[in-house]
């Protein structure tokens, strides 16, 4: 037993690896020579992750993965506790149906990140490709819980269908951003692409560096959300992100919507003083 | 013992267990969370007649609050789970969610056994009102006139202490209510307690039951009534012609220790002659603070003779 599992890449990969052994809840109960015999599948080569990686430690839930690891897909999937560091970017489907735990990548990641979640805390300091937080392909729903905050950009469908949760960008998101939500909390500091929160039902998408609004979202009234500030607030605590007090305590304009479907989700529109 | 030549009675509050709530009410500004909190603290000193405790607890800065605004904690107290649960619900409903501005959050987040009063109120919103998760805590908004009203949907009970009491005896009612508000001001602000009689201060001591009145639940204490002192076996002094009591209740013993060491020792002004307590021999309830080794628990509780 070890106070973590330091997984250090041995070379530039030079082929995409599905990597989704990787789960610091699994690490929990498996000694080195264990973690090491893991399975990677390069394409349909099946090989096990010391073919990449240095393995140093075993049996803790704390990882730690040092190196580029953008094309290794799938890592950190169905997480559902534990402590998960990559120390640079991380490839598509990062902590795919994550439950629980904590996953911190320093970079940015590919597409599909916590896609399926329903617990947990991702944070990606850099940006994140298309459908994060969304739901796996023909899936009904979205995220169902925990936090994903991205400290740059994101890329389409951001959080789209999404059952719960809180999904922050603290970049610019790009087109259908919270598409199809049922509830939940899409938050975005820069601007959203074309056809924001198209067809959502209820939830909210917060946007405070412009959106243009769809004709079936109706106006309601210019106010201070209290839930914006009480999870701005959050947010800035825990994630130690600088967001401004006009932006916490800032106003916002409030649009009903998607008239299209029950109309009880909401883009709030942070009006600049 | 003596404390600046007060004497300290050898004897004991006694107190018992209640169900207890704290309640972090915010607005935009102070003044706005603390009519609220008054509010919410209305008629609520003794559970003889108001069915709860309360009062607030302490003012809270803006980074001590969920949402970063100006705050006040606020304690409640009941006799049971589900009396205290019936005591949010009216309370906030009527308090809190009325007044401009504010939000309501829970301030016992560790405590496992809890209640839901926010659910309960969020039906306010007939049908408009929609939830949030925030750090694993579900939020309802309820829309008003003003906006929206944030209400946590659930909130921890504790396992408080209630009837925690000390009486300060003094040689006239302008001496000893000076002793009483410094007594008060002392415990002001202090974690895990609160004075829920008005200004912190209680006049009319309370025996239980009556000498007189069937079915009547307290009446006056006859023995520290100073008018009465021939016709009653009185407790008085000879030079004791006016009482004031503190009545406390805690979320833990430690508080209510804490709190009477501080208010005893701001008690021990000139022209109040001893402080003494209620207690009922021990068979009231389990906590017991005896005043003499609540003292002696801190080096500088004051100059003792």
């Amino acid at each position: 037993m070890s106070d973590r599992v330091t997984l250090t890449l041995r070379a530039a990969l030079e082929e995409s690896i599905e990597a989704e052994a990787i789960v610091p809840s699994a690490f929990a109960t498996l000694g080195e020579a264990e973690i090491r015999a893991l399975p990677v599948w390069a394409g349909r080569s099946r090989r096990v992750l010391a073919d990449y990686f240095d393995v140093r430690g075993g049996q803790s839930a704390t990882v730690r993965i040092v190196g580029d690891v953008r094309r290794a897909h799938g890592i950190a999937t169905g997480m559902a506790a534990g402590d998960l560091v990559v120390d640079g970017d991380a490839g598509a489907r990062f902590a795919a149906g994550m439950s629980g735990g904590r996953a911190d990548v320093l970079g940015s990641t590919g597409d599909e990140a916590g896609v399926a979640m329903s617990g947990g805390s991702l944070h990606i300091r850099g940006d994140a490709g298309d459908r994060v937080g969304a739901g796996l392909a023909g899936a009904s729903r979205g995220m169902t819980g925990g936090e994903i905050v991205v400290g740059g950009s994101v890329g389409a469908h951001a959080g789209a269908r999404m059952r719960r949760g809180l999904l922050f960008v603290g970049g610019n998101a790009g087109e259908l951003a919270a598409r199809a939500i049922i509830a939940g909390t899409v938050i975005v500091i820069g601007r959203v692409g074309p056809e924001p929160a198209f067809a959502s039902k209820r939830g909210s998408l917060v946007v405070a560096g412009g959106v243009d609004v769809p004709a079936t979202y109706r106006h309601a009234c210019d106010y201070q959300p209290p839930h914006v500030r009480l999870a701005l607030t959050y947010l800035a605590r825990r994630y130690d992100i600088s967001l401004g007090a006009e932006l916490v305590e800032g106003t916002y304009r409030r649009y009903c919507g998607d008239a299209s479907t029950v109309g009880r989700g909401e883009i709030l529109e942070w009006i600049r003083e | 013992m003596h404390v600046n030549a007060v004497f300290i009675d050898d004897t004991f509050a006694e107190a018992f267990p209640m169900r207890a709530a704290r309640i972090v009410v915010t607005a935009v500004n102070a003044r706005w969370a603390r009519e609220a909190a008054l509010k919410l603290t209305g008629f609520a000193t003794s559970v003889i007649a108001c069915k709860c405790e309360a009062a607030i607890e302490r003012e809270l800065e803006r980074h001590e609050t969920p949402d970063g605004r100006p705050g006040i904690s606020v304690l409640v107290f009941a006799m049971d789970t589900e009396g205290l649960g019936k005591r949010l619900v009216e309370r906030i409903g009527q308090t809190v969610l009325t007044c401009p501005t504010t939000s309501c959050f829970d301030g016992l987040p560790g405590a496992e056994k809890r209640l839901t009063p926010g659910r309960s109120l969020r039906v306010f919103g007939d049908g408009f009102q929609a939830s949030k998760v925030v750090a694993g805590d579900r939020f309802w908004r309820v829309p008003v006139m003003d906006g929206e009203c944030l209400l946590q949907e659930s909130f921890g009970v504790a396992t408080g202490v209630g009837g925690g009491n000390f009486i300060i005896l003094g040689a006239d009612s302008r001496s000893t209510l000076a002793a009483a508000e410094a007594s008060v001001a002392a415990i002001a602000n202090m974690e895990g307690v609160i004075l829920p009689f008005p200004g912190g201060i209680a006049r009319s001591g309370s025996k239980v039951g009556s000498r007189r009145y069937k079915g009547l639940a307290a009446s006056t204490n006859e023995a520290f009534c100073p008018t009465l002192r021939p016709l009653t076996a009185s407790s008085l002094p000879a030079d004791v012609d006016s009482v004031l009591e503190i009545v406390l209740d805690g979320l833990d013993e430690g508080s209510i220790r804490r709190a009477m060491r501080a208010g005893i020792t701001a008690a021990c002004l000139p022209g109040i002659r001893a402080i003494t307590a209620g207690n009922y021999g021990g068979k009231l309830g389990p906590h017991h603070f005896p005043l003499r080794s609540i003292l002696d628990e801190r080096a500088d509780a004051g100059a003792r003779t």
